[in-house]
């Protein structure tokens, strides 16, 4: 079974991801904020990374480039699912290493579509 | 004849009444927040029951297809929580800075910190979001 390390400071937000994966048939790892999910991807691989992009302790970007620094997340699929949909933002996403970037709210079998289109 | 210009001391004073109305709006904005946390609990857990029973419910494909439509529309809805925090907090923030600025300019300091410029707006739309694969 596939693994997705679902990211956000927001407990509804993270329970709809889940709900939304766990459907699907993947196994969902939770983190409230960037620095949670980086301790919780050193200490497992997974294959695909949703992180939000505003969360306290370490933002989403934070987290992208700090993922990106790990060999074992080299090539990772990472989505940001934020609220923010300024060019600039996402721009920095994308210098970051990001592989896409998808605005909330999101719709359950668009979200699905482009995890099975990104995950390995 | 001359427009009537207002004194000194009553700029002085509307500048202290506005600081504290944005101080009272920041308050009720907070109460708004606490109610849309609290409603969305309830409906969070409403969502999750009526899910897990659903799943034991033999069901044709048609009601099948017209439920899972359904949880797939709740499930975009019932991220209106994370949204208007959001939204509340980011209006609070301006808020704050109003605040400070008014009671700099016409009354005693608040002894706050300024607060960072607002960014963008985040997204208030309740249907679904874009996509963009890079």
């Amino acid at each position: 079974m596939q693994s997705i390390l679902a990211v956000d400071d927001s407990a509804s937000m993270r329970q709809m991801v889940s709900f939304t994966l766990k459907g699907a048939g993947y196994n969902v790892i939770e983190a409230a904020d960037g620095q949670e999910a980086l301790d919780k991807a050193r200490g497992e691989t997974v294959d695909l990374v949703l992180t939000d992009q505003n969360m306290p302790r370490m933002d989403g970007i934070t987290l992208v480039q700090n993922l990106r620094s790990m060999a074992t997340y080299a090539a990772t699929p990472i989505l940001i699912l934020t609220t923010e949909s300024s060019a600039e933002l996402k721009a920095k996403g994308k210098a970051a290493g990001a592989t896409g970037w998808l605005v909330k709210p999101f719709d359950p079998s668009t979200l699905l579509n482009v995890v099975r289109r990104v995950i390995r | 004849m001359t427009a009537k210009h207002p004194t000194e001391p009553a700029v002085s004073e509307a500048g202290r009444n506005a600081a504290q109305e944005c101080a009272a709006i920041e308050a009720d904005l907070e109460r708004l927040k606490n109610i849309v946390n609290d409603a969305a609990g309830r409906l969070l857990g409403s969502f999750h029951e009526f899910a897990r029973l659903e799943q034991k419910t033999s069901r044709n494909l048609e009601e099948r297809q017209r439920i899972d439509s359904a949880i797939g529309s709740a499930v975009t809805a019932l991220q209106f929580q994370d949204m208007a925090t959001q939204l509340t907090h980011h209006a609070q923030r301006r808020l704050a800075a109003l605040e400070i600025c008014l009671r700099a300019l016409y009354g005693p300091s608040s002894g706050a910190e300024p607060l960072e410029r607002s960014q963008t707006p985040p997204q208030a739309e309740m249907s679904s979001g874009s996509v963009e694969l890079f």
